[in-house]
């Protein structure tokens, strides 16, 4: 038997296939080696040809591989491939190369044929040529051949027979269980042949498909489905999947977008490029269509306590476990890309139509939740009809989709809802759980689609939270984040920060509203209730704020904040005189509400930093003497009310 | 035993093989006359344009007989000429008056006819498996004796799923059908999709052959035949392609349309 012989190779390289196979040899030897190679066509006739070794692949069953004197097509011997059962403890699948150690000349020819039979008809996953265990530049390789239980003649077309001039990849193959159940595929009259009737190449890349998406700056794509089809010679089309160091890649616009030999984009410049493919003269089939925009800011960071809050997706939390953020399912064109944004992440969602996002196996139980959150960022128009869908399903108790007792509700957002959609903002769908009234249970829930007309669209902050019990918190449970300004750049009304300038009233007997000094973990805070609105007075010492560019205030409310509820802040600066009235008091007021950003909400610090410029009225502000607080919000906390450059 | 058994299979196969392969013809026989032009088509006009209506005309509808799936319309997406100087027959993939298929099928029948001469054609193949583009003649007194009395020389017919080889046959009275008389020309290293080939026949008061590129491969005396000569009256010229049948066997989900057969001419002679 020669059984001996072919044990001896499998055991001792197969320590070596396991580094070489899946670490990248750069070696060439094209390039090193002009020298011309022996034209042998033989592979396996009735045993090894000259020089050609056998490695398993590494997890492989390395056993799996024999010759078999029995079966055989013709002459003596055939190849055999024993296919493990599903977890087999000595490797679960089988797969290996046939090649030499000195390369061969194949290019007069123009296809790897052989004949091939198995125990029962099955899809064998991967046969192909050009796997050298190292660089593999030539790899080519089909996919699910077909094979019977009668012996039949294959032939892998060589997609470009002038690259294989010194090829040591003679034959590979991979094939896993079929149906958890092992069998056996017999190969025979391995060899290279001159066929002469295989015709009509089409080389693709992309699948042949003509791809458009948005990339941002210093973005890497790799473009992939790089083939060739050959119509074979019983005229029938045959897929050879094939390396990218096969085409050759273009790009339109090299400022924009650069690729190179492997297929690689890197985005570089603001525009668009159009990157494709030529297989030697002829041009592929398929195309990416590559458009560089602009990136949102940073999306507004969660203020929610943890406590409080089952995340989905933010940076701000510990995320529950999402199976997926694109299910992929059918008529979904939605492509998902993972992308930072300074340092917070985000996900950027191109050619939305709908996407499901699922979480059924470790469902998320929202009875003790009260609202549903989710940040929203798109460069598209949202003029109406433009809208966007947050689809909630509930798979009920049964814990599984069907059942009949699966829940759902979707809500439309628009440019005319609250939250209002918008183009080139940071929109914060911030919703009660209760406006989802289909959802009428949700402790087992397992899906969120997204859809819309927006096609790109960012998300962010993805999270279900609780929002006081039968109530929001008439407290604040912590204080504003702490101003971090330099001293010596700030002139502070209020800040435990900052020594502040004196303050007359903090409510003058002409408003209406009450004013109490209150401490939120140590910090002191100004409670504002029964507001309609609030005057403050610092004339005894009125602010020179000539120097500086913003005014500032945090504040905190317990009350609704849905439109058209609003705050209003407005600044009085007393003229050249110092006193009010003269003639020469000038004053301007700005609002805000849950449409502004950023939004006014309820239950969370709101921070406004407002350029001094946007009080387009106060035409002085060398002698600001006055704020007035005007608010639908009856109760609201006040603190670090400055104003900085 | 099923080893042995394929292999004896394989041996008769390679024995026909080299029958078929056109290396021992012998036309001593029969001398060969001086051949006069008399009747041609270039096919020259603007892409899209129809075919000459002065030469052409068409057979429009389905299954002629041989269980095709196509319908054969007068449509330019199916019979149009290339604009650069070819004809072409167009097999499309197409829901059309209750078939799945469109094609073409154009004939001289009425516009011209003749007996005896040489009758030629410059064409490259379509391809895919049910894919059957044909170049042949037919008796242009169909309509009084019917087939297969009226006679049929097909010069060329391929099947799309052996694109190395075409076929070339007669029928008449008693030798029809399955039982026409045909042989096969085939490249052993070659296709007939990818370049253009001439398909020829020279038919004479009692003889028949065939050639591919000036190579002679088929040869049938009159009394060769195992019925009545019916080789004496004028004939006209078809050109289609079937989609389908029991000649080709069904297109597959591999077989890629739309599919063009491409004619660079057809050319009529008659012998000095």
């Amino acid at each position: 038997m020669n059984k001996r012989k072919y044990f001896y190779p499998v055991l001792t390289l197969f320590a070596l296939v396991s580094v070489f196979f899946f670490t990248s040899c750069e070696r060439d030897p094209n390039i090193l080696t002009p020298a011309t190679y022996p034209v042998i066509p033989e592979v396996f006739i009735d045993g090894f040809s000259s020089g050609l070794n056998y490695a398993a692949f590494g997890g492989s069953k390395v056993t799996a591989f024999d010759v078999d004197k029995d079966v055989k097509y013709s002459g003596t011997s055939s190849m055999k491939i024993e296919v493990p059962d599903f977890e087999d403890p000595n490797g679960a699948y089988a797969g290996g190369a046939y090649f030499t150690s000195e390369g061969r000349d194949l290019s007069s020819f123009d296809a790897l044929t052989f004949w091939a039979k198995a125990s029962q008809a099955a899809n064998i996953d991967v046969v192909g040529i050009g796997n050298d265990l190292g660089a593999s530049r030539n790899l080519a390789s089909v996919n699910g051949l077909p094979v019977t239980t009668n012996w039949k003649k294959y032939a892998i077309p060589i997609p470009d027979a002038s690259r294989f001039t010194s090829e040591r990849g003679m034959f590979f193959y991979s094939e896993g269980p079929e149906n958890g159940r092992g069998y056996t595929i017999w190969f025979d009259e391995v060899k290279f042949e001159k066929l002469g009737t295989i015709a009509h190449p089409r080389p693709a890349i992309l699948n042949s498909q003509d791809q458009n998406t948005i990339a941002i700056m210093g973005q890497v794509l790799t473009i992939g489905g790089t083939s060739i089809t050959f119509n074979m010679p019983d005229g029938t089309d045959q897929q050879v999947n094939i390396s990218s160091s096969y085409f050759t890649f273009i790009s339109s616009n090299e400022s924009v977008a650069t690729v190179n030999e492997n297929g690689q984009i890197t985005i570089v410049g603001m525009g668009n490029a159009k990157v494709t493919a030529k297989f030697g003269d002829q041009a592929a089939a398929g195309s990416i269509s590559v458009t560089v925009a602009n990136l949102p800011p940073r999306a507004p960071v969660p203020t929610r306590p943890a406590t409080e809050v089952i995340s989905m997706f933010s940076n701000a939390y510990n995320n529950v476990p999402i199976d997926t953020w694109a299910t992929g399912w059918l008529y979904s064109t939605a492509v998902l890309t993972e992308i930072k944004i300074e340092g917070d992440d985000v996900k950027l969602y191109t050619n939305l139509n709908f996407n499901g996002i699922e979480f059924a196996s470790q469902p998320i139980n929202a009875t003790t939740m009260t609202h549903f959150h989710m940040d929203i960022w798109t460069p598209d128009p949202t003029a109406p009809p433009a809208s966007f869908k947050v689809l909630l399903v509930d798979f009920g108790a049964n814990g599984v989709f069907g059942g009949g007792d699966d829940v759902s509700h979707e809500l439309t957002f628009t440019a005319n809802t609250n939250p209002r959609l918008a183009t080139e903002q940071w929109v914060q769908i911030d919703v009660p759980l209760s406006a989802f009234t289909g959802l009428t249970t949700r402790a087992h829930l397992a899906q969120l689609v997204i859809s819309g007309d927006p096609n790109t669209v960012y998300v962010d902050n993805v999270y279900f939270y609780r929002s006081g019990g039968g109530g929001t918190p008439s407290v604040p449970t912590a204080p504003a984040p702490a101003p971090t300004f330099p001293a010596s750049d700030v002139i502070s009304l209020f800040s435990d920060s900052y020594a502040n300038n004196p303050v007359n009233t903090w409510s003058a007997d002409w408003d209406m509203a009450d004013v109490a000094d209150v401490v939120i973990a140590g910090n002191n805070v100004k409670r504002y209730t029964n507001l309609v609105f609030a005057g403050i007075e610092f004339t005894s010492q009125t602010i020179d704020a000539n120097g500086m560019t913003h005014f500032h205030i945090d504040i905190w409310t317990p009350d609704p904040t849905a439109l058209p509820a609003s705050v209003k802040f407005k600044l009085v600066d007393f003229g050249a005189n110092g006193i009010f009235g003269g003639g020469d008091d000038v004053e301007h007021e700005l609002t805000f509400n849950a449409s502004s950003n950023p939004p006014l909400v309820t239950g969370n610090w709101v921070r406004y930093n407002i350029p001094l410029s946007n009080f387009t009225g106060l035409l002085t502000k060398g002698h600001l003497a006055q704020l007035i607080i005007v608010g639908d919000p009856n109760t609201l906390y006040v603190d670090n009310i400055l104003f900085h450059k | 035993m099923n080893a042995k058994k394929n292999q004896y299979l394989i041996l008769l196969v390679c024995a026909l093989f080299l029958i078929t392969v056109p290396s021992c013809e012998n036309s001593t026989a029969i001398e060969s006359p001086t051949w006069q032009l008399v009747w041609q088509d270039e096919f020259e006009g603007a892409a899209g344009q129809r075919p000459d209506s002065t030469k052409w005309t068409y057979d429009i509808g389905t299954d002629w007989g041989n269980q095709q799936l196509e319908y054969d319309t007068d449509r330019p997406q199916n019979v149009s000429l290339d604009g650069n100087g070819n004809l072409l027959i167009t097999a499309r993939r197409e829901a059309y008056m209750g078939q799945p298929f469109t094609s073409g099928r154009i004939k001289t029948q009425g516009l011209y006819e003749q007996t005896y001469g040489r009758y030629e054609a410059r064409i490259k193949m379509p391809w895919g498996p049910g894919i059957w583009p044909a170049f042949w003649l037919l008796g242009s007194n169909i309509e009084t004796v019917g087939w297969p009395n009226c006679g049929e020389i097909d010069i060329m017919e391929y099947r799309g799923q052996q694109p190395n080889l075409i076929h070339g046959t007669v029928h008449g009275p008693g030798y029809s059908g399955g039982a026409g008389i045909s042989k096969t020309y085939g490249f052993e290293h070659k296709r007939f999709d990818v370049d253009f080939h001439v398909f020829a026949v020279e038919w004479g008061a009692d003889y028949l052959k065939f050639f591919v590129d000036d190579v002679m491969y088929h040869q049938i005396k009159k009394g060769d035949v195992p019925g009545q000569w019916v080789f004496d009256s004028p004939f006209f010229i078809i050109l289609n392609v079937a989609v389908g049948g029991n000649y080709v066997g069904f297109p597959t989900s591999q077989t890629p349309f739309p599919q063009s057969m491409v004619v660079d001419y057809v050319r009529v002679y008659k012998a000095l």
